[in-house]
């Protein structure tokens, strides 16, 4: 008789437990498997403040899943697949009358392309409701960085005194905020690309850059004074010089949009930046891509390089 | 006696404690299920809004592009294909200005995955702009966007049936290769009864140009160079019903027209400044830029080519 008291007591005591720990269960997976798909960069949108010698940075609403894409009614980028290589395009950007155009078209194109990280650095002081509500509309996946370039810095006007090239302490804070956001042991597959807002993209670049290991280069046209400006590449594959004009003898003779780097790459180095000052037209690109890798690691695209897939 | 005392007020103790745990983990359940409750909602709109694409009652919208040969030509008509992609029902009719079709066009178009139609109409030399001439001299595209017009009536002919029906609710826009276009803006314009209107950001030298609207009738032109043209707009800021256009035969751009006329050239076969249909909040948000490509600078090309060693000219940029 005690026996079975005993039993239903346990019973009893247990019972509740099963099913607390049940209900936990099932609420608290939920969450962790959304804060796991933002760290792959699905749904969930960072912001962050101002200044960049500030380390602090707030980030809303982590653990929830929102289909932000849905309130603009026509547009929706592909589904996001779990195989394909994120592609984190950092986009400096400055107000001006046509930069709502600008934007507009480029989102335009970045839709198409599954598996797209939009990082998008104001110059500015604070962000702008401007390009927040552009953002927010297109429905991509996207960052919102700003930092302002100081005033003396700036380029006046004209392009013959330059101080700092535009857009580079934009370009920094974006691989800074990459560093700080993915943990360089993380199998995180990712590849990063420069796009300038007033370019024009095909949708095959973005497919092409998709298989970078290190660094990929392909043509840029109209640009340099040229056609098109394009690596040299031997019969091994391999890049051994550049076709431009204008001085080919930098270390990188290339544009910022005619190259895309590994992630992991940008992690394993964690002090390669876009040199600031004293950088000589042109160069901006070799100063941070000889921080990177040698001749011989450039991997070339666009059918070794003889199409030209960006203007 | 008193073990037991303690026994029962220990399990009355856990009871309690694990009936308050049930009752916290259900109010998060119900937390949890308002949250997916809001996501299916979304997600429901979004198929109910995937479904326009598949429905078939939807106006058409034909896009008149006339388009010529120049460097930045494959680039404009790129970013143009990226843009008319995530519109439904769309389709887009091409003018070339040529005495035939382009390779580089007729490549694009197939591969671009847009419903096309390639057309081609040469402009004859003495209306045609000379290298060094200012963009404004003489107007652009009359002749090619004729042609589209042409190319429609005798679609619009001979069509019978169903596609007759669909055709009487289309609409037709005349969309420049080198202008930007939110995805907005083609909704607005799917439902045109005559001709609707809306504003052209930085066009004319002006931050945007817009007819001015009051008690949803246009009243007024807000733009900053001869007002008192016709129709102040530009190419970009109207749309017309395919219907209209078929049964006005005359309504056409008059190619010899002057300076910043072209627009009020065709529209005044068509419509007075009553009947016009305001879009866009009643012409308060501008959905389409003026914007221009600058020229690329090719000083570098044209020296290397002195000597003969241009870029490969088998590299279509």
């Amino acid at each position: 008789m005690p026996k079975r008291r005993d039993i239903l007591a346990i019973v009893l005591i247990v019972l509740p437990w099963t099913l607390l720990i049940t209900v936990w269960h099932q609420s608290a997976i939920a969450p962790l498997l959304a804060i796991r798909k933002a760290d792959d960069g699905t749904e969930t949108r960072h912001e962050t403040g101002p200044a960049t010698d500030s380390k602090e940075y707030c980030s809303q609403d982590k653990d929830i899943v929102e289909v932000v894409r849905t309130e603009y009614v026509y547009t929706r980028p592909p589904p996001w697949s779990d195989v394909l290589p994120t592609i984190h395009v950092i986009t400096p950007t400055y107000s001006r009358p046509v930069q709502k155009a600008e934007l507009t078209r480029l989102a335009n194109t970045f839709l198409h392309v599954p598996n797209l990280h939009w990082i998008l650095v104001e110059d500015s002081q604070r962000r702008t409701p401007l390009v927040m509500r552009l953002l927010r509309e297109t429905g991509l996946n996207y960052t919102h960085l700003n930092v302002e370039t100081p005033r003396n810095y700036k380029l006046r006007g004209d392009t013959r005194d330059p101080r700092i090239p535009r857009g580079t302490m934009q370009r920094n804070l974006a691989l800074r905020w990459l560093r700080e956001t993915f943990n360089s042991n993380s199998s995180q597959t990712g590849i990063v690309y420069f796009a300038d807002d007033d370019n024009t993209y095909s949708l095959e670049l973005f497919e092409e850059m998709r298989s970078t290991r290190k660094v990929s280069v392909w043509p840029v046209a109209f640009v340099g004074g040229l056609r098109y400006e394009s690596p040299k590449v031997n019969a091994a594959g391999k890049v051994y010089g550049w076709k431009t004009v204008f001085d080919p003898h930098r270390p990188f003779a290339i544009d910022m949009a005619g190259f895309a780097i590994n992630l992991r790459l940008i992690l394993f180095k964690p002090q390669a930046y876009f040199k600031l000052r004293g950088v000589k037209g042109g160069y901006q690109e070799s100063s941070l891509l000889r921080e990177l890798v040698t001749l011989s690691d450039l991997e070339p695209k666009a059918a070794n390089c003889t199409k030209s897939l960006f203007s | 006696m008193r073990m037991r005392l303690k026994l029962k007020t220990v399990f009355v103790l856990y009871f309690t404690v694990s009936l308050l745990g049930l009752i916290y983990a259900l109010m998060q359940l119900d937390q949890q299920i308002s949250q997916l409750r809001g996501e299916l909602q979304k997600l429901q709109e979004h198929i109910k809004t995937s479904e326009l694409a598949k429905k078939t009652d939807v106006p058409r919208i034909y896009v008149i592009t006339p388009t010529y040969a120049r460097l930045v030509q494959k680039a404009e008509l790129t970013r143009l294909s990226h843009t008319f992609l995530h519109v439904p029902h769309l389709h887009w009719i091409v003018v070339e200005d040529a005495p035939q079709p382009t390779l580089l066009v007729t490549d694009f178009l197939a591969a671009s995955g847009l419903t096309y139609t390639h057309l081609h109409q040469l402009t004859p030399k003495d209306r045609k702009l000379q290298e060094g001439d200012p963009s404004w001299l003489k107007p652009r595209g009359a002749e090619q966007r004729n042609e589209g017009l042409r190319w429609l009536r005798e679609m619009g002919a001979a069509a019978e049936g169903k596609e007759a029906a669909a055709l009487e609710e289309a609409v037709v826009y005349f969309a420049d290769d080198d202008n930007t276009y939110s995805l907005q803006l083609f909704e607005e314009m799917r439902y045109t009864y005559r001709v609707s209107v809306w504003p052209v950001g930085l066009v004319g030298g002006m931050k945007f140009e817009r007819p001015v609207v009051e008690d949803g009738k246009v009243v007024r032109f807000h733009t900053g160079w001869r007002p008192n043209r016709p129709f102040p707009m530009d190419m970009a800021g109207f749309a017309v019903s395919l219907r209209f256009i078929l049964t006005t035969p005359q309504a056409r751009f008059d190619g010899d027209a002057q300076m910043g006329f072209l627009e009020s050239s065709f529209l005044q076969h068509l419509v007075t400044m009553d009947d016009l249909e305001p879009k866009a909040d009643l012409c308060t948000k501008v959905l389409v830029w003026h914007t221009r490509t600058e020229k690329p600078k090719m000083k570098r090309e044209d020296a290397l080519q002195k000597q003969g060693l241009g870029s490969d000219p088998d590299v279509e940029v």
